[in-house]
């Protein structure tokens, strides 16, 4: 068996401090040990983002990402996002454009598009579709999500 | 009651139908708050893993699964010999859950682990012994159906059951099912024929790849009855069949269906894992959860069908087409799900897509020790299209004519009945051939495209175009093909609808609520949908061949009308007027001349229930479609609707590399009407870039037998940056028997962009492929000539 | 077959090479890689796993003389953006555009990208044709000891490279580009990032009267290591870059690699793609 580890660290701005095994990868520990299961599990391998999150403001694959290393670090999941006030427009701009059919990929999808929109506030289609190039949808070919993104954009200008 | 006020409010005329309604759980899903079924989790329950098979084709000498029982944690190791009143599943009977002398494919199931938890089983697994004695691989359904070809089903030593199936009895032969279907003289057909042209075409892998991987729960309760979570599409077909297996009465077995997280036809069948599932729970007498990894998902789903076909047409010098004469090969794999059944939709695009006074289809489907192949959208309909538009386009070109008039000429109308007994009786499809060609400046860039086609630059551009039939009014393939509606409302006027028909993320909830709020005059927040528990909602026969909004949809407004005769009888009594005055209109009964509020329907609803009568406003209605079941000879009106599309795809092809690039598609699509804008869009373009992936990167690798590429990283699906631009037009030609005139769709959009994109390769380089999909190498051979022409010379064992 | 027993975190150079000396150390950076080939079962996590994120002295980009210096650490978005590289490696900035998805660049670092030594890495390419050194760090003593390698000798087969299980890659150095350097990168896919390289090409050199001085060329994915390909190189040393040239050393580019069959790509067409590219390559830098 894998040793034991400590970590503290703030997941959506309130402390944890849980025991995981050195090998879990923080996908594992968010919903197998803390019960947050809004990030999703779509491969494992970093190549869908279904499980997406943001760690020190940067978005990342939880699957590839070992829970040990989330010690003294912020990290935000789409449960923190949707407490997030800031976070209203991203949302309801993917629910009104449609950009949300089985909703699998939809948690990564946003928390992709809130990074992206952080470093780039008012993007153009190419920068989104680049952006989000590690998130795959099965469902709607992408169009609706651009536009969603785009929309948020819009406004920030 | 004087009901007159002194200011009269009026309610104008509005109408939901045709506008942009957002999905009623985007906002839960978009927040994480969607519960799936990887979200849930049942105190006390355990974990299933499955052990799969080692080889391609073995005999299984012995299994030792000692170590695997001892290892602490560990509540349950099951194999064959286990559970030996296992019953045969799948479409054809044809395979056990458990394997237990023989395995034929790489995902066969031999062991099944329940455990403490997911990473306790998974060593559990590792610690079981296998002793296999491998038996030669038949790779190739070529091969498959060769006289004294090895047998995959070979007859059991022992005396069988009456009545045995497949998997007791074997099989004499690798044939796992056949279909034989003509209408008219094919040769007659070629005697009148001007140009005849014949061509192989070769159909690849591909599988769903939905973003939720498989899962299911099991849990049965003190009394034995069986609680299932499960993902399928079809939970009314599927508790009958799951009683079957577990030899216990339908009536104790209730399946709830979470929220899935993708379908697209995957759900259809039941899998090994499924029935695995259950006797877990049932030996470790504790819920059993059994999720597969994302390796397992592309190992043990199903995958579209592979077909080898080889197709034979002919048309007159003036453009008339005169016959076709269709064989395929289907690669079964090692057992049979709905993929073996294809045919049933191919046969309809081959007889029946244009005017063929002459058709003759054949295919034979044989097993293999591949991978075995389910329903995925589409149902073989993208397998005949691509053969059939290929030689529309190959037609025209022998006969001088442009492939728009060339098709125009040939396209069927509203009126029509097909050789095969269809009857269109809403048909737009010249409407989208025109539209489409329009839209897109089709003959223009065509005739372009060809022209400068040998200008220098390794850049070619190009052009093609396809259409497609497919059934728009479900599919009477079952003894009904109906669905059940209960609807009740509350004293607020709110309304629970609760349908048979399952979400599967295509919006079925909301374009259920907007035509019920349609027929009465509701806001669609007054809506709940309860559809996914079988001990609550009425039948239905499941989610496929693009029915729900059909089906379901004539259910529901069935279920809303008999309310709102019921409200205004009510209300026509109270107000001393006739039903026929009145109306329904934004929450209020008003009058049907002017509009003029006459009382809110919420108060009504409350002085009904609070009368003497102190009646509740509760309907039902079960809708059957008007269809009719197929004779032997597969002839028969089978959908009471049908959906047509034409879609233009325009590509640039890098001759340097032979990458293929996906510009625009422009689609025109026949819909009877568009119900909810935003979703039968989102329908469309996924359903394009689902074919997009189909044409150009999906391609599941099996070499002899075994997956070469069973990860997204080889597996590739289309991601954002590769989408083409997208202009989707409807065609409204409102059928008759629609809900609000609508026809199904769901399908219809992945159906013709393989074949489209093969055009415009042609168009844009001179050379036509044959074999999908278009991966950058396949694409620079066949440009550099290192691409023998595909030829399949059929070859039908005696039936 | 040993079992990972520990899990460490050190904050200084000095800690994480002592921990080192066991011998039996996995090394975790950005995990991107790691966790995908322990879990499939292509790598074991060895006795030890050092997380070596928290080593400030492992991150940076500086200008260190005629060199810019690259820390392990830096991951690929932080790559591409600084303006620095974009400055003075502009290609480099290129390749990461390249590089898989947003997610992973964030986590991927430069030192990870390079130790895993894959045939098909795409930083390497880059690198190579820019002449970039690592500098690895041991501590033989209790003091440590740096030596650097080009990294044309650094890689040794898929996964092997020159760095000695007691060393620890700390960074990487560029040497500033002659004036007048022009360089070139091409990854193969249909998919802008997500791809693994079929091929990979990097060509540079001091462009000067239409010809390339000093010119290097690069190979990924077309044998076991990213490699220099000498004759291509040799080909191109001051030849001007007309069509025929051109041609003539694409065909020495064509003949000069052996890759394999494999899922992503046969050999023939990957021999062909080098030989197009490479042309359409040149003809590129014979245009600027």
């Amino acid at each position: 068996m894998s040793p034991k580890h400590d970590i503290e660290f703030a997941l959506n701005g309130i402390r944890q401090r849980v025991t995981v095994p050195a090998t879990m990868n923080t996908l594992e520990m968010l919903r197998d040990v803390l019960g947050l299961t809004g990030t999703k599990y779509g491969c494992g391998e970093g190549e869908c983002g279904a499980c997406t999150i943001q760690v020190d403001g940067v978005s990342m694959n939880s699957c590839l990402m070992f829970a040990v290393d989330c010690d003294g670090r912020e990290l935000t999941t789409i449960e923190g996002l949707a407490n997030d006030t800031r976070a209203d427009a991203l949302r309801a701009s993917f629910v009104e454009h449609g950009a949300v059919q089985c909703g699998f990929c939809t948690p990564g999808m946003v928390m992709q598009a809130d990074h992206l929109l952080h470093k780039h506030p008012e993007p153009d289609a190419e920068t989104i579709k680049a952006g989000i190039e590690g998130n795959i949808c099965r469902c709607t070919g992408y169009k609706k999500i651009v536009d969603a993104i785009a929309c948020v954009g819009c406004t920030n200008k | 009651m004087n009901v007159v006020a002194k200011k009269p409010r009026t309610i104008p005329e509005s109408s939901l139908i045709g506008t942009r309604i957002p999905k009623m759980d985007a906002p839960e899903k978009a927040s994480g708050r969607t519960r799936y079924i990887h979200d849930i989790n049942l105190s006390g329950q355990l974990y299933g893993k499955i052990l799969r098979s080692a080889r391609v084709h073995a005999r299984i000498v012995a299994i030792d699964t000692s170590a695997a029982k001892a290892l602490p944690g560990v509540h349950v190791v099951l194999t064959a010999a286990d559970v030996p009143d296992q019953r045969p599943i799948g479409v054809a009977r044809d395979h056990f859950p458990l394997k237990g002398d023989r395995v034929r494919s790489q995902r066969d199931e031999i062991a099944a682990v329940a455990a403490e938890s997911e990473e306790i089983a998974a060593a559990a697994l590792k610690l079981i012994k296998v002793v296999y004695e491998d038996l030669p691989v038949i790779a190739d359904p070529e091969d498959a159906i060769k006289p004294g070809a090895p047998l995959l089903h070979p007859a059991p030593a022992g005396a069988q059951p009456a009545g045995a199936t497949v998997a007791h009895r074997g099989k004499a032969d690798n044939i796992a099912m056949r279909f034989d279907y003509a209408h008219g003289d094919v040769v007659q057909g070629e005697a009148e024929s001007d140009v005849v042209i014949e061509d192989t075409f070769k159909l690849h892998y591909v599988t769903h790849c939905c973003m939720g991987v498989s899962g299911m729960i099991a849990e049965f309760d003190a009394s034995g009855s069986l609680l299932m979570y499960s993902n399928t599409q079809v939970p009314f077909l599927h508790k009958r069949e799951f009683a079957e297996y577990l030899n216990m009465d339908p009536a104790r077995v209730r399946i709830i269906q979470p929220p899935i997280g993708g379908g697209f036809g995957s759900k259809l069948d039941i899998y090994p894992f499924e029935v695995i599932c259950l006797f877990l729970a049932r030996a470790a007498r504790r819920p059993v959860k059994l999720v597969f990894s994302r390796e397992e998902e592309f190992l043990a789903s199903p995958t579209r069908q592979p077909v080898l076909l080889t197709l034979r047409s002919g048309c007159k010098k003036d453009g008339t087409l005169t016959f076709r004469q269709v064989h395929t090969l289907h690669d079964n794999g090692a057992y049979t799900s709905w993929g073996a059944t294809t045919p049933f939709v191919m046969m309809q695009t081959f007889s029946s897509l244009y005017r063929v006074p002459h058709c003759d289809y054949h295919t034979v489907a044989v097993y293999t020790n591949n991978p075995y192949a389910g329903s995925f959208r589409g149902y073989g309909n993208l397998q005949a299209t691509f053969a059939i538009e290929q030689q529309m386009d190959e037609m025209a070109a022998a006969i001088g004519m442009d492939p728009l008039a060339f098709r125009l000429k040939n396209a069927q109308h509203t009126g029509e009945v097909t050789g095969q007994g269809m009857e269109f009786k809403s048909c737009g499809f010249t409407d989208c051939l025109n539209t489409a060609a329009q839209r897109s400046d089709f003959s223009r860039k065509f005739a372009d495209n060809a022209a400068e086609r040998n200008q220098p630059g390794h850049l070619k551009r190009g052009i093609g175009m396809a259409s497609m039939l497919h059934v728009g009014g479900g599919a009477k393939i079952y003894p009904s093909d109906g669905c059940g509606t209960i609807l009740k409302m509350d004293d607020f006027a709110n309304v629970t609808l609760i349908t048979g028909a399952s979400e599967i993320g295509q919006g079925s909830e909301t374009v259920l609520s907007q035509l019920v709020c349609e027929e009465l005059g509701l806001p669609i927040s007054a809506l709940t949908v309860v559809n996914n528990d079988t001990a609550i909602t009425p039948w239905d026969v499941g989610v496929h061949a693009s029915r729900t909004t059909f089906i379901a949809g004539n259910s529901a407004i069935g279920a809303a009308k008999k309310a709102k005769t019921k409200i205004l009888a009510v209300a026509a009594q109270k107000f001393g007027c006739t039903a026929e005055e009145l109306d329904l209109r934004g929450g209020c009964v008003i009058k049907a001349a002017d509009g003029e509020v006459v009382t809110e329907l919420s108060k009504l609803i409350r002085n009904l229930h609070f009368s003497d009568k102190a009646e509740l406003v509760m309907t039902t209605f079960y809708y059957e479609p008007p269809s009719v079941h197929q004779g032997k000879d597969y002839k028969g009106d089978v959908s009471a609707a049908y959906a047509w599309a034409t879609q233009v795809v325009e590509v640039e092809v890098d001759t340097d590399t032979g990458i293929v690039r996906m510009l625009k598609v422009t689609g025109a699509h026949d819909v009877g009407r568009v119900l909810n804008r935003l979703g039968i869009e989102g329908q469309v373009e996924g359903g394009i870039v689902m074919g997009q992936g189909y044409a150009l990167t999906e391609n599941l690798m099996i070499e002899n037998g075994v997956m070469k590429n069973p990860n997204f990283r080889d597996y590739k699906l289309i991601t954002a940056p590769e989408i083409p631009e997208m202009d989707v037009s409807f065609i409204e030609s409102m059928d008759g028997e629609g809900p609000q005139g609508a026809k199904g769709i769901g399908e219809a959009p992945a159906i013709c962009i393989a074949a489209a994109t093969a055009n415009a390769i042609a168009n844009a380089t001179g050379v036509r492929l044959y074999d999908l999909p278009f991966t950058p190498e396949r694409v620079y051979r066949a440009l550099h000539g290192q691409t023998p022409k595909l030829y399949w010379k059929p070859w039908v064992p005696a039936a | 077959m040993t079992e990972l027993e520990r899990y460490v975190a050190p904050t200084t150079l000095a800690a994480a090479i002592d921990c080192l000396k066991d011998g039996e150390v996995t090394i975790l950076a950005g995990g991107t890689d790691l966790t995908p080939q322990t879990r499939a079962g292509r790598m074991r996590i060895k006795r030890t796993l050092m997380n070596i994120r928290r080593i400030p002295e492992l991150k940076g980009i500086a200008l260190d003389g005629g060199a810019i210096r690259i820390g392990a650490l830096t991951t690929i978005t932080e790559i591409m953006d600084s303006a620095l590289i974009a400055k003075h490696l502009p290609v480099l900035v290129e390749t990461c555009r390249h590089f898989a998805s947003d997610q992973i660049r964030n986590a991927g670092t430069l030192g990870g990208n390079l130790c895993n030594a894959s045939p098909a890495g795409d930083t390497a390419i880059p690198l190579l044709v820019l002449g970039a050194s690592v500098e690895l760090a041991s501590k033989p003593e209790d003091k440590i000891y740096r030596r650097s390698i080009p990294l044309s000798e650094f890689f040794v087969g898929p996964g092997q490279t020159r760095r000695s299980l007691c060393e620890l890659l700390t960074a990487v150095t560029v040497p500033l580009p002659a004036p007048g350097h022009v360089a070139r990168f091409h990854k193969f896919g249909t998919r802008v990032g997500l791809d693994i390289s079929t091929v990979s090409i990097g060509i540079g050199g001091t462009l000067k009267d239409g010809a390339l001085a000093a010119a290097r060329v690069a190979f990924g994915a077309v044998a076991a290591t990213p490699l220099r390909a000498a004759q291509t190189e040799a080909a191109l040393e001051g030849q001007r870059l007309d069509a025929a040239a051109i041609a003539r050393i694409a065909a020495v580019a064509r003949d000069e690699v052996h890759p394999i069959d494999d899922v992503r790509a046969t050999a023939w067409y990957r021999k062909e793609l080098i030989h197009n590219m490479t042309k359409r390559m040149l003809e590129n830098v014979a245009q600027a």
